[in-house]
């Protein structure tokens, strides 16, 4: 994959780039900057991206603003974004647009690196990886519980942070027909008739946030 | 006949409210009289006559001009509703030294009976007040000066006497509404005074703000070095360790490395939690009202925010606001069980107003050292003020304001 690391301190995206090369992926290039994330975003087309929320110059959230920039240019263009904290307000701006390939991680879970290079490929190939704490705030925020039942309801928060129907059944000691049955009855609760199974994922948690 | 009535009642209490100003706003005037009267039954051509009248004057002025004042505030206050605030120096504590002694805040006094009244009469001599009080004795009887002419007159000039009666008989119900505006224009606290005032406030901020600013630093520190620094000790120890067994022990460092990684993630996610307790990062990033949209949702409480897009405020200003709306709906959530609330953010050439609202049970009200007194201190350091509404049985309505000028 050709990836691009943007993050302002020189530590972290060094240590960053080293494993993302140990894992064989290719570095295409690296920003410090969110004005740098932007024209590499734009020009290079990256496979997928990782970028920090907080960058110069304003030491604000300009890593997020030229994410969401590029994707409101290029749709689906897939970014893993990587913060020091999660908040389910960024969640919720990334996860808007609805056409999947976008990730929001805390920066630890680089910690378990095959973990978090299966996230970076789960979003290159156009799944979601979302932190778990944030998506757990995300659903709980959302007060239509009576709808879905509560085995839909944990079905829907594990898909939500991009888990496959085998993982989620694995997680939940279920078989993987049981998980993929409660996940066709929270669509159709849901009135998701997309045919791409990423796109109706993402469109699941979206459709459930905004019903509140 | 009833409007005749009511109006002849309004006349009477009119004529004895003339009455009762001439008399208090005379007695210093009456004063200077007697003190007159008395030289002249002395010996007026005499010098030395003078004297003892003289001191008079001055004693039954200095020491009548404030409880004279005191009684014309208390009279405005009771007739119009219009409260003048006096602006008395107050007295400061008395404290005793480990030597026994008292310190009253100018002298050193071996009883504490001396040293109150020590403090007592150097703050009386010395306040400011004085002059305006005295002010107010040389003029407050000019106000009245319309009927009692009158009646003066009555008796010395024989030939428009009877005129000068009706005169002063038809001015006495109206006379005493003159003491409104003059006492108001001329008791109330001078500039000078204010600004007295007002440096005393600050003081006691700065005093104030200084103290909860160090325990926070304290607070911040014992967090930090009994939490993240500790795991770090711990984390280094660990991989000192793992290196040591690497060739020996492949599996027990192998363990060690696991735990070490843990124990860098229960780190971070502890600097995290005192982060958002010093300085929200999303305030940061994207200001008071993404912060207050954040903040709504991360609670279990239905909240609306109502704001302007652009909120231009500094960096102190946004943070107090933030923890004040954070506190303010944590209590619509604790004490008041509230399940909805609404926040709404504005920002004018005056200043900027957050008001929370809540439909919980109310009765909300501030304790010393309780969040709301805590909160009220925040805000007080840029002038801001926090006004609650919050009656038995709800619903509680919080207001702060923050002028311009602290923007």
């Amino acid at each position: 994959m050709r990836i691009l690391v943007a993050e302002d301190l020189y530590l972290l995206r060094d240590g960053m780039v080293r494993l993302i090369e140990a894992y064989g992926h290719q570095v295409v290039a690296t920003a410090s900057t969110g004005p740098e994330t932007l024209e590499a975003l734009r020009t290079l087309r990256p496979d997928v991206s990782v970028i920090d929320v907080r960058m110069p110059p304003t030491q604000t959230d300009e890593g997020l603003r030229a994410a969401l920039a590029a994707r409101a240019e290029t749709p689906g263009l897939p970014i893993l974004i990587l913060s020091q904290h999660v908040q389910q307000l960024y969640a919720r701006e990334l996860l808007a647009d609805g056409s999947g390939g976008i990730g929001y991680l805390l920066k630890e879970s680089v910690f378990d690196a095959d973990q978090f290079v299966g996230a970076l490929e789960r979003v290159a190939a156009g799944g979601t990886a979302m932190d778990p704490a944030v998506i757990a705030r995300l659903l709980n925020g959302t007060r239509r519980l009576g709808d879905l039942t509560e085995r839909e309801h944990s079905v829907l928060a594990l898909m939500a942070e991009g888990l496959s129907n085998q993982a989620i059944s694995r997680r939940l000691f279920l078989s993987e027909s049981a998980v993929s049955k409660y996940t066709t009855s929270l669509f159709g609760k849901l009135g998701i008739v997309d045919d791409n199974d990423t796109n109706r994922r993402v469109r699941a948690v979206l459709a459930y946030l905004n019903e509140s | 006949m009833r409007q005749a009535g009511a109006w002849a009642a309004r006349v009477g209490v009119g004529f004895v409210r003339s009455c009762v100003v001439a008399g208090v706003t005379l007695l210093i005037p009456a004063v200077w009289a007697v003190a007159v009267a008395w030289a002249i039954w002395w010996n007026a051509a005499n010098p030395w006559s003078w004297v003892g009248p003289f001191v008079l004057v001055c004693a039954g002025t200095l020491g009548l001009s404030r409880p004279v004042c005191r009684a014309v505030r208390f009279l405005v206050a009771r007739w119009t509703g219009t409260v003048i605030p006096a602006g008395y120096r107050e007295p400061g504590p008395l404290v005793q030294l480990s030597t026994g002694y008292w310190w009253n805040g100018f002298s050193y006094e071996r009883t504490r009976r001396d040293a109150a009244m020590d403090q007592k009469w150097r703050i009386r001599w010395n306040d400011p007040a004085n002059w305006r009080d005295l002010r107010f004795v040389l003029v407050a009887p000019i106000v009245v000066c319309v009927p009692v002419a009158g009646v003066v007159m009555a008796v010395a000039v024989r030939g428009i006497g009877l005129l000068g009666l009706v005169v002063a008989v038809a001015a006495a119900p109206f006379a005493w509404r003159l003491l409104e505006p003059v006492a108001v224009r001329f008791l109330r606290p001078s500039s000078a005074m204010a600004m007295e005032g007002r440096v005393a406030e600050l003081a006691a901020q700065r005093a104030g703000l200084t103290v909860a600013q160090a325990a926070e630093i304290r607070r911040i520190e014992r967090d930090l070095h009994d939490g993240a620094q500790a795991r770090l000790v711990a984390l280094g120890i660990s991989l000192a360790t793992a290196e040591k067994l690497m060739e020996t022990d492949p599996g027990q460092a192998r363990a060690l490395l696991r735990d070490a990684r843990g124990g860098a993630a229960a780190s971070l996610a502890e600097l995290r939690d005192l982060v958002q307790g010093i300085s929200p990062p999303i305030l940061t990033e994207r200001g008071l009202v993404d912060a207050v949209r954040l903040l709504a949702l991360d609670l279990p409480l239905d909240v609306a925010v109502d704001a302007e897009v652009r909120l231009c405020l500094d960096a102190p200003v946004e943070s107090a606001l933030y923890f004040g709306v954070a506190e303010l709906l944590t209590n619509a959530v604790r004490h008041a069980q509230a399940s909805r609330a609404r926040v709404s953010l504005a920002q004018d050439g005056t200043g900027i107003v957050v008001e929370v609202q809540d439909d919980g049970r109310g009765g909300a009200g501030d304790r010393d050292g309780g969040g709301l007194a805590g909160l009220r201190e925040r805000l007080a350091v840029f002038d801001g003020t926090l006004e609650i509404t919050s009656p038995p049985g709800g619903p509680t309505r919080a207001r702060m304001a923050v002028p311009c000028a602290s923007l």
